[in-house]
């Protein structure tokens, strides 16, 4: 008890690369193929690299390929464009797009296991949105490897890194960006296994945290997505990007909300409600169990709301059916194996004979850390942080505006983590990195703070009423009233946070004390989401405003939030870059603000 | 749907500040589909903060969170309470952390240390063939691919290695094993030599006894022995 905290030692390399998921480590390999000289510190909160969130992504990578003649950038641009509901910058459209293909070679020729046609070349499959002459067709676009594209991405990744000697710092987390005149030199680590703080300096850091899924109470992201790094952007005093952008994916495994794909209603499986009526004939009478994602996850919710869901005893939480009894056994056994395998594991059902519980659950946050078309973080709408970078789904460029498009996150966050990886190199080249003072204090103040807290809070608890409340208020449905409630409610949660104590005091692997600080984070990120999504008095993509359904021109902007005080937020604007759009090119007039109907 | 159990859990633990190890036993009553995580955080919540423990993916996907249950070894994220009862016969539990790794606290170990074995295994194309001439990618017929496709699936998770009669000792164990094998079977793989090197050193596959542990325990139910023996054959 007692013990003063301090920073234990100060390391230095040239490149801090902050989450080891795919988008860092792309970017580590990277660097290390162009300059094997430079010292790389790939960070990681879990226990290995192959451990991260990547890693589950389960169908396919989007990129066009030059030898199909039936499929071009410009279709995908357009699907992207589109389905983003107009939200996403044309500039990085562009420059993300047009970098797919070599980075399916990059994986291939590095030992990807893509699966194969009978010819032996790379296979492809369609995915929802992805569409051919402008939505006339559906394109053949997602190379995949079986149903774990994401794991033979983080492995390839992962070798590769390893391989060009990158300096893996596993169990960590950052807990504070330092600057130096305006400039990033680095960030302050917390080794959580060994309990030690250190200042790492670095000419260039890059950040890579991940998703902030935990906010929400039903999500298919792992336990550490706790958006650890728009919150240390936030206390930085910058601002994070379009938070309330959040989607949803409508048929999350009831209890944890692990993702049963699309595939499983495209194969025919059909929603009913607790009366075994097929509801989606009500709610979309042409398209029914076909519709979009966000409708579908829309209705589901509807039902469960009128009451007409079923409540799982177990998870205490209500759901709907999805019934895929009348499937013939080989679609069970192989078109659908891997969720059919889902619902046997987690809830010990065969959906050849039993209906399966399903409700939407969180899947993506398409905001994140502003940043150009370079990866580079930006303070504002036209100027940057030098030496600082954000990629991967922590970062928002923006590909996929305010709604994302299957498999365009992995086409995203490898990329980026390549272009960042260039820039980071032409950054090195100019620039040295100054030292800097006071480093960690605030991160020294913070911990002590948590490790002397009193009352009679619980962390746990909190965290649980928060996640339930977001899901409540500032889920698949949102209205005036309820992000009231959810602003008001989570300033008297972070208050409570401040009166629950940590009964651990030894700061080795001190589990209580991790999750003390990954509540603040949630508690950021919650309150920039309830923020942003009260201000867009609008509907956008995956925001939906129940008091405001439509879209509206008036909110055709990125929404800026920066918070230093919690719940005292700062909004500014970046535009939507429209770059394709006004070029007048071939097909530019595709590019204008259109609506989202399929 | 209603069922309820009423479980022991048994739980070794270790406290490094005190150099304690004790075992704690909570009872708690719970559904039928409740996963050992999720027992562990409502133990953390309702009844012990302090008890530590790890997982990340929580969907057998990433391989963070094998204890041992009754002295096998498993992955809690997809341990269903009621299989769990009908496997082991019983509603009391002993868990453990796993023994590949040193403990840090708790359940929770090193990982890695135990990742050493499959670094030296090198997880990576030591150095890749060239692509033919004209051509932009490699093409792989997918019957060759399907000889070795399913010990891609290894997540690391360790279980075997825990498992395994060998590993404890000199081998470097079966998961560090097949990510070598993997890549000896991989057509792109030109440093087949080195390979060898590895899989035939000291801490090679003839350290390996042929339990068949590890098929036994793989919670992807990879048949890993399998692997090991076209290994020991040369049957790449």
């Amino acid at each position: 008890m007692g013990k003063t905290l301090q920073i234990h030692s100060t390391l230095a390399c040239d490149v801090l690369i902050i989450g080891a998921g795919g988008a860092g480590l792309r970017c580590a390999a990277f660097i290390h193929e162009r300059r094997p000289d430079l010292k790389v510190f790939a960070v990681t909160k879990v226990a290995h690299p192959q451990k991260s969130h990547t890693g589950t992504a389960q169908g396919g990578l989007a990129a066009v390929d030059p030898k199909d003649r039936t499929d071009s950038a410009l279709f995908h641009m357009f699907d992207t464009w589109k389905g983003g509901d107009c939200s996403s910058d044309q500039n990085v459209v562009r420059k993300i797009v047009a970098g797919g293909w070599e980075e399916v070679q990059w994986l291939e020729l590095r030992g990807m296991h893509l699966s194969r046609d009978e010819e032996g070349n790379i296979s492809k499959r369609q995915f929802g949105g992805h569409t051919v002459e402008f939505g006339k067709g559906d394109a053949l676009r997602a190379v995949f490897e079986a149903d774990r594209t994401g794991k033979g991405i983080m492995d390839t990744v992962w070798g590769e890194a390893l391989k060009g000697g990158a300096l893996f710092i596993n169990a960590t987390v950052a807990t504070e960006l330092l600057f130096n005149e305006g400039r990033c030199v680095g960030a302050v680590l917390f080794k959580v296994k060994e309990g030690e703080f250190v200042a790492a300096l670095a000419g260039a850091t890059v950040l890579a945290t991940g998703g902030s899924g935990q906010v929400y109470r039903i999500t298919t992201n792992c336990r550490n997505n706790t958006g650890d790094g728009p919150a240390v952007i936030l206390r930085a005093g910058l601002p994070v990007m379009d938070p309330e952008a959040v989607q949803f994916h409508p048929t999350g495994i009831v209890g944890p909300g692990i993702l049963a794909s699309e595939a499983l209603r495209s194969e025919g499986g059909i929603l009913r409600n607790k009366d075994l009526e097929p509801f989606m004939e009500r709610y979309a009478p042409k398209m029914k169990n076909l519709a979009p994602r966000d409708i579908v996850a829309r209705s589901i919710e509807m039902e469960i709301r009128e009451g007409r869901g079923i409540m799982n005893p177990d998870h205490q939480l209500e759901h709907v059916w999805i019934d895929l009894r009348h499937l013939p056994d080989h679609v069970h056994e192989v078109k659908l194996k891997e969720v059919a395998s889902f619902f046997k594991t987690y809830a010990n059902l065969d959906s050849r004979t039993q209906l399966c519980p399903v409700r939407p659950s969180n899947h993506y946050h398409m905001g994140g850390i502003p940043t150009n078309e370079y990866g580079e973080v930006q303070k504002s709408a036209d100027a940057i942080v030098p030496g600082l970078f954000a990629i991967g789904e922590c970062a928002c460029a923006s590909l996929h505006g305010f709604n994302r498009l299957g498999t365009n996150s992995l086409l995203e966050l490898l990329v980026m983590g390549r272009c960042a990886g260039e820039r980071v190199l032409s950054f090195l080249k100019e620039n040295r990195a100054p030292a800097v003072k006071d480093a960690g204090e605030a991160t020294l103040a913070l911990f002590a703070r948590y490790l002397e807290a009193q009352g009679k809070e619980n962390v746990g608890l909190i965290r649980q009423e928060m996640r339930a409340m977001m899901t409540g208020k500032v889920g698949v449905f949102r209205d005036e009233t309820g992000l009231q409630e959810a602003v008001a409610s989570l300033a008297d949660l972070k208050r409570r946070a401040a009166q629950a104590p940590v009964a651990v005091k030894d700061m080795r692997m001190n589990q209580e004390l991790l999750e003390r600080w990954e509540l603040d984070n949630l508690l950021d990120n919650a309150m920039t989401i309830a923020q942003g999504a009260l201000m867009r008095k609008e509907s956008r993509g995956a925001h939906f405003r129940e008091d405001y359904p439509e879209r509206s021109d008036e909110y055709q902007f990125h929404t800026l939030v920066s918070m230093t005080d919690f719940g005292k937020v700062c909004f500014g604007k970046r535009p939507i870059d429209m770059s394709i759009h006004e070029s007048g090119g071939e097909h530019a007039e595709r590019f204008g603000i259109m609506p989202r109907k399929y | 749907m209603s069922k309820s159990y009423s479980l022991t859990l048994t739980i070794r633990r270790f406290d490094p500040d005190a150099s304690r190890r004790w075992f704690q036993t909570y009872t708690l009553s719970t559904g039928p589909i409740l996963r050992f995580v999720d027992l562990f955080r409502r133990i953390n919540v309702e009844q012990d903060a302090t008890l530590a423990w790890t997982s990340s993916c929580e969907h057998a996907q990433c391989g963070s969170c094998s204890v041992k249950v009754n002295g096998r070894p498993m992955l809690a994220c997809e341990l269903l309470v009621e299989n769990a009862v009908n496997l082991f016969g019983t509603t009391k539990f002993r868990i453990e952390p796993v023994t590949v790794a040193p403990v840090v606290r708790d359940l929770v170990v090193d990982w890695e240390k135990a990742y050493e074995r499959v670094h030296r295994a090198k997880p990576y194309l030591i150095e890749p063939k060239e692509l033919p001439p004209g051509m932009t990618e490699h093409r792989i017929s997918p019957g060759k691919i399907a000889r070795y496709e399913e010990a891609t699936r290894c997540i690391n998770c360790f279980c075997c290695a825990e498992a395994c009669l060998s590993s404890c000792r000199n081998f470097i164990g079966p998961n560090a094993a097949m990510a070598g094998i993997v890549r000896m079977m991989d057509i792109r793989e030109t440093q087949k030599e080195e390979r060898l090197d590895l899989l035939y050193s000291e801490e090679g596959i003839y350290r390996c006894h042929t339990s068949k542990a590890c098929s036994h325990v793989c919670p992807k139910e990879i048949d890993v022995a399998h692997f090991i023996a076209l290994a020991k054959e040369g049957a790449f």
